[in-house]
């Protein structure tokens, strides 16, 4: 079986050594991958492993990432899937050529209400105004944060924010010479903006922008 | 991990937990293989009710800033919502779903919520 890491432009440098990898090229585009005797599991341990081989990848190339997980039977197969999406994956991989993926997380203060959502007493009222105030703080926190961070990234996504406290989970995707000027604006709306917590990190392979 | 902090929070509690996450390597996808297919569906299926519960209690919520529900009105609206996000809680215990396995990748639509 095999697990795939990452599809790259053909020709490119050589492989990193950081696991006994093999590259299936068709035409202008390769599928880095490893043969692997069973079906991956996600352990933790198993996931990082996978982001350090695209992360040691991405430092000598550009490329799209595959989720962790994904497998096919054989080479053949691979090669076959290389040729039926060729023209989406070039239009992908030229979307995303020069740039890393810079993830930005924003918190706010918090409920003044202590009680939690299991509380039964709680009013219905109650629940809806508590929805109602974190959906005006996001939209303050996308207008203070999301926007002005949105000039300076080629492309951008919001995710669900699923953490206690969380307003606002934002994924843009930014051309390498530009993250430094990137998180310095992140640390200049920190400081104008000391009522939230941002939260940046980066730079990742483009997960949330290799397909569109 | 420290060396992917581009930005560090001034409130150092926030770091203690599970920053900076994995998750945009695990894939979220409908898993429809046949040992996981009562899981699979019971994923699709509990997407769709989420998806329709978000809806309305968006409508619900726009409703309450323009003004045009009376207090009645919000404390009954407010009561069915809780009640109904505490049901999708247990029934997503039950099938052991994330409250990020009910949100599906449209592909170039981006994610359903």
């Amino acid at each position: 079986m095999i697990e795939l890491y990452a599809i790259t432009s053909h020709p490119g440098p050589p492989l990193p050594d950081v696991a006994p990898l093999r590259e299936i090229e068709r035409d202008r585009l390769s599928a880095v991958i490893a043969h692997i005797d069973e079906e991956p599991v996600a352990t933790a341990d198993r996931l990082w492993h996978h982001e350090r081989v695209v992360e040691a990848l991405m430092q000598s190339r550009n490329l799209l990432p595959v989720r962790y997980g994904t497998c096919l039977p054989d080479e053949d197969a691979v090669a076959g899937a290389l040729d039926r999406r060729r023209e989406e994956l070039i239009t992908a991989l030229e979307f995303v050529r020069g740039a890393v993926e810079v993830s930005v997380r924003v918190f706010g203060q918090g409920s003044e209400d202590q009680r939690d959502a299991s509380d039964r007493n709680r009013s219905g009222a109650d629940y809806l105004r508590e929805k109602a105030r974190r959906g005006h703080e996001r939209a303050r926190a996308v207008s203070a944060v999301h926007e002005p961070l949105r000039a300076l990234a080629r492309a951008d996504a919001e995710r669900p924010a699923t953490l206690d406290r969380e307003l606002l989970r934002s994924a843009f995707l930014v051309d390498r010479p530009r993250v430094a000027t990137f998180s310095r604006l992140v640390a200049a709306l920190q400081a104008s903006h000391p009522g939230l917590q941002l939260l940046c990190t980066g730079p990742w392979p483009p997960y949330s922008f290799a397909q569109r | 991990m420290t060396d992917k902090l581009l930005h560090r929070p001034p409130d150092p509690d926030l770091l203690a937990g599970s920053l900076p996450s994995i998750d945009p390597v695990l894939s979220r996808r409908v898993n429809a293989d046949p040992e996981n297919l009562e899981r699979g569906l019971a994923q699709l299926v509990l997407t769709l009710v989420e998806l329709l519960r978000q809806l309305m209690e968006r409508q619900a919520l726009r409703r309450i800033d323009d003004g045009t529900l009376s207090e009645d009105q919000i404390e009954r609206l407010g009561r069915t919502f809780m009640l109904l996000a505490e049901r999708m809680e247990e029934l997503r215990h039950e099938f052991g779903l994330d409250e990020e396995d009910l949100n599906l990748n449209l592909g170039p639509l981006g994610n359903l919520l």
